[in-house]
């Protein structure tokens, strides 16, 4: 067996096809100072002309600029101009040196699939991780964006409370004190035009001031229905006391019709529901110069329905949706209003998951139709209702609590006008030392003051054994607010501005129920 | 006026636009698909500069990486000056040049050399923040580049052969 390290001259000359056929050979031959010799192979394979020897002298030139031509070397993959992309290298020759090149054009090929997978899987990668760093970024954008909004929103909420208090307080004093001079200048007294457009806009203002803030809460879409038992007669009648006067100041006919049969009692959410009934109410007398203008409560199907009507200018078939915007100032004749009531009453209709039906024609009036679906009950029968009520108001010992000068001393004339006997307290604390020293009949306490709350205070006299009437008042009209003074041990809750009429009539039912029961009298523990 | 020919070496990260530089330093064009460079890219261009005879540049697009390996090496044997290339919208591929130009240093340690900051065009992604550039100027020329616009190419190539010429 020969071991000879040469191979033999057939197979030598098949390696030399097989190289020539694979790459190409493409050889330049230059003398000293980069003089071209002699090309040897397929220049045309390489896109360089055979006979454009001078410029392919050039372009070899310019790639070994800066190295040396004595000495061996090689350069992979090299791409000029528009030629094949090859392998090129210098072969020192004594004198002379070659350059030749070796197609690398369908390994190039390859290769640059190759990378180009595995550059743009990194460039992706690092796409990646900058946005999951940007992400990151916004989601704690996000979250502080998402705590400012909580924070501002909480901030409004407490606003809104705030100026539910702030405005309803005085004007329980304007209310009260109309009440009072309209007693005192009796009818036909020539001051009585004078107050009763001072009631006129009071009125208008409080219902401005609630639409607004009903507007502002926005969020009432969110807040759940509060449904409670509502003594439907009692709307009417408060209702109707605060309408009356402004109704009667136009000349207009005036009526309030209550067909429930037994069934006085609904199961439905009662501020949403006084706040439909004020707002068309207040539309109704403000867009009817003559005529009339009628409310009717009625179980029917199941539902209770409420119908206003009126004989004002109503309504064109053009304005007919655009009533219902908010903001509409300018969508009826004549309208001076904020232009929220309407819109506030188809949302609280739809949040009592009610229907409206509007029927107008333009000169001749206004109907609403309002089904409401809500449970009914026959009002429970008082105990024993007092024969005289005002009796029972007389000789009371009432004891009034409240840190506004204005409201005590008025609550001081509505009771001492019952008959009753008054004393005053500034505060909660002043309050329990008062009770202590002297159980009254009745408590009349007002619950945001200074210190010490009211709830707190009634909260504290209960637990001592105090079991006089305890009445609270207040500003806030929630259902919460309601419950929460209840469930300090207060007997009724009266919220401002004060129905000067539903306040008498509590206190005369309370205090009448004292006459009527005498054996409980109120008893305190220091 | 026909000067001297000189060999000058782009380096940098892949993806960064060193081939899309020598486009529109070459032939005046830009594409926005990205295409990997094997081995390398060999193009020329006569540079004139004001009062001296014009530069022969013969430009060497070498495959990015970041990091400079045998081949790497070979390619830059003979290079009077280098092109580091970075990509302001990634902060680690300037990072990658300034390590390329220590690497390059045994083998070409008298290059001159020039720094371009590539993608002005989309400064609102740029991580690279100016304080950096501002510290960079100290040991060598930068220059903020668009090979999408050609903001500031011309300039780069231009402050090299100037250089190179005198």
């Amino acid at each position: 067996m020969s071991t000879s390290p040469s191979l033999p001259p057939r197979v030598g000359e098949y390696m030399h096809a097989l190289m020539v056929e694979r790459l190409h050979p493409l050889l330049f031959t230059f003398g000293e100072g980069w003089q071209l010799q002699a090309v040897r192979g397929d220049a045309a394979f390489h896109g360089a002309d055979a006979d454009a020897g001078a410029r392919m002298a050039e372009i070899m030139r310019d790639l070994f600029t800066g190295l040396p031509t004595g000495q061996d070397q090689g350069l992979p993959f090299v791409e000029f101009g528009n030629a094949r992309a090859a392998h090129v290298h210098l072969i020192a020759d004594g004198e002379r040196f070659h350059v030749l090149l070796l197609d690398a054009e369908d390994e190039h090929a390859r290769q640059q699939v190759r990378q180009q997978l595995g550059n743009e899987a990194a460039l992706a990668g690092q796409a990646k991780t900058r946005a999951i760093d940007r992400l990151k970024e916004i989601r704690g954008e996000l979250e502080r964006q998402r705590a400012s909004l909580a924070e501002a929103n909480a901030f409004k909420g407490a606003l809104i409370a705030t100026l539910s208090h702030e405005f309803r307080t005085p004007l329980t004093s304007v209310f009260g004190y109309l009440h009072l001079l309209e007693r005192q200048v009796g009818p036909g007294a020539e001051a009585l035009p004078a107050l009763q457009a001072i009631r006129r806009n009071a009125t208008y203002l409080l219902a401005l001031a609630e639409n607004l803030l009903a507007y502002a809460r926005g969020a009432a879409d969110a807040v759940p229905l509060d449904p409670s038992a509502i003594d439907l007669l009692a709307l009417a009648a408060d209702v109707e006391a605060m309408f009356r006067p402004l109704a009667e100041d136009k000349g207009l006919d005036f009526r309030i019709e209550c067909a429930l049969g037994e069934a006085t009692t609904a199961f439905l959410d009662g501020v949403r529901l006084r706040q439909v009934l004020i707002n068309l109410l207040s539309n109704a007398i403000r867009y009817t110069a003559a005529g009339a203008v009628s409310a009717s409560l009625a179980w029917r199907e199941g539902h209770l329905h409420l119908r206003i009507s009126d004989t004002g200018i109503g309504i064109s078939d053009d304005f007919r949706e655009r009533v219902f915007q908010p903001f509409n100032r300018g969508a009826q004749d004549g309208s001076k209003g904020a232009g929220l009531g309407l819109s506030i009453v188809r949302r609280l209709v739809a949040q009592m998951h009610g229907k409206l039906e509007l029927e107008s024609r333009l000169g001749a009036g206004t109907r609403f139709d309002i089904q409401l679906p809500a449970e009914r009950a026959a009002a429970p029968r008082p105990a024993a209702a007092p024969a005289q009520p005002a009796r029972g108001c007389r000789g009371a010992s009432v004891l009034v609590v409240d840190d506004d000068p204005d409201i005590a001393q008025l609550l001081e004339a509505l009771l001492s006008d019952l008959g009753c006997r008054v004393r005053l307290a500034s505060d909660a604390a002043g309050a329990i030392d008062e009770v202590l020293r002297e159980a009254p009949d009745l408590l009349l306490i007002d619950v945001q003051m200074p210190g010490l709350s009211g709830n707190a205070a009634v909260f504290r006299l209960r637990s001592r054994g105090y079991r006089g009437r305890i009445v609270t008042l207040s500003a806030t009209a929630a259902s919460a607010a309601r419950e929460a003074a209840l469930r300090a041990g207060a007997d009724h809750y009266l919220t401002k501005p004060l129905d000067i009429e539903a306040f008498i009539g509590v206190m005369q039912r309370l205090l009448g129920e004292r006459g009527a029961t005498r054996s409980d009298a109120p008893q305190v523990r220091a | 006026m026909s000067g001297a020919t000189h060999k000058l070496c782009l380096l940098g990260d892949f993806g960064v636009g060193k081939t899309s530089l020598v486009a529109r330093f070459v032939h005046s064009t830009f594409s926005d698909k990205y295409l990997t460079t094997v081995g390398v890219k060999v193009d020329s261009k006569q540079v004139a500069l004001p009062g001296r005879a014009a530069v022969k540049l013969v430009i060497w697009d070498i495959a990015g990486r970041n990091a400079l390996d045998a081949l790497g090496r070979n390619y830059l044997r003979g290079a009077a000056a280098l092109l580091l290339v970075a990509d302001g919208t990634r902060e680690d591929s300037l990072a990658s040049a300034l390590d390329l130009l220590m690497q390059s240093r045994s083998v070409v340690p008298g290059a001159i050399v020039t720094l371009a900051v590539n993608k002005f065009d989309l400064l609102d992604e740029w991580e690279v923040v100016p304080p950096v550039l501002v510290e960079l100027r100290r040991s060598l020329p930068v220059f903020e580049t668009s090979a999408r616009t050609g903001e500031g190419v011309e300039a780069a190539f231009a402050d090299l052969a100037g250089r190179l010429a005198s």
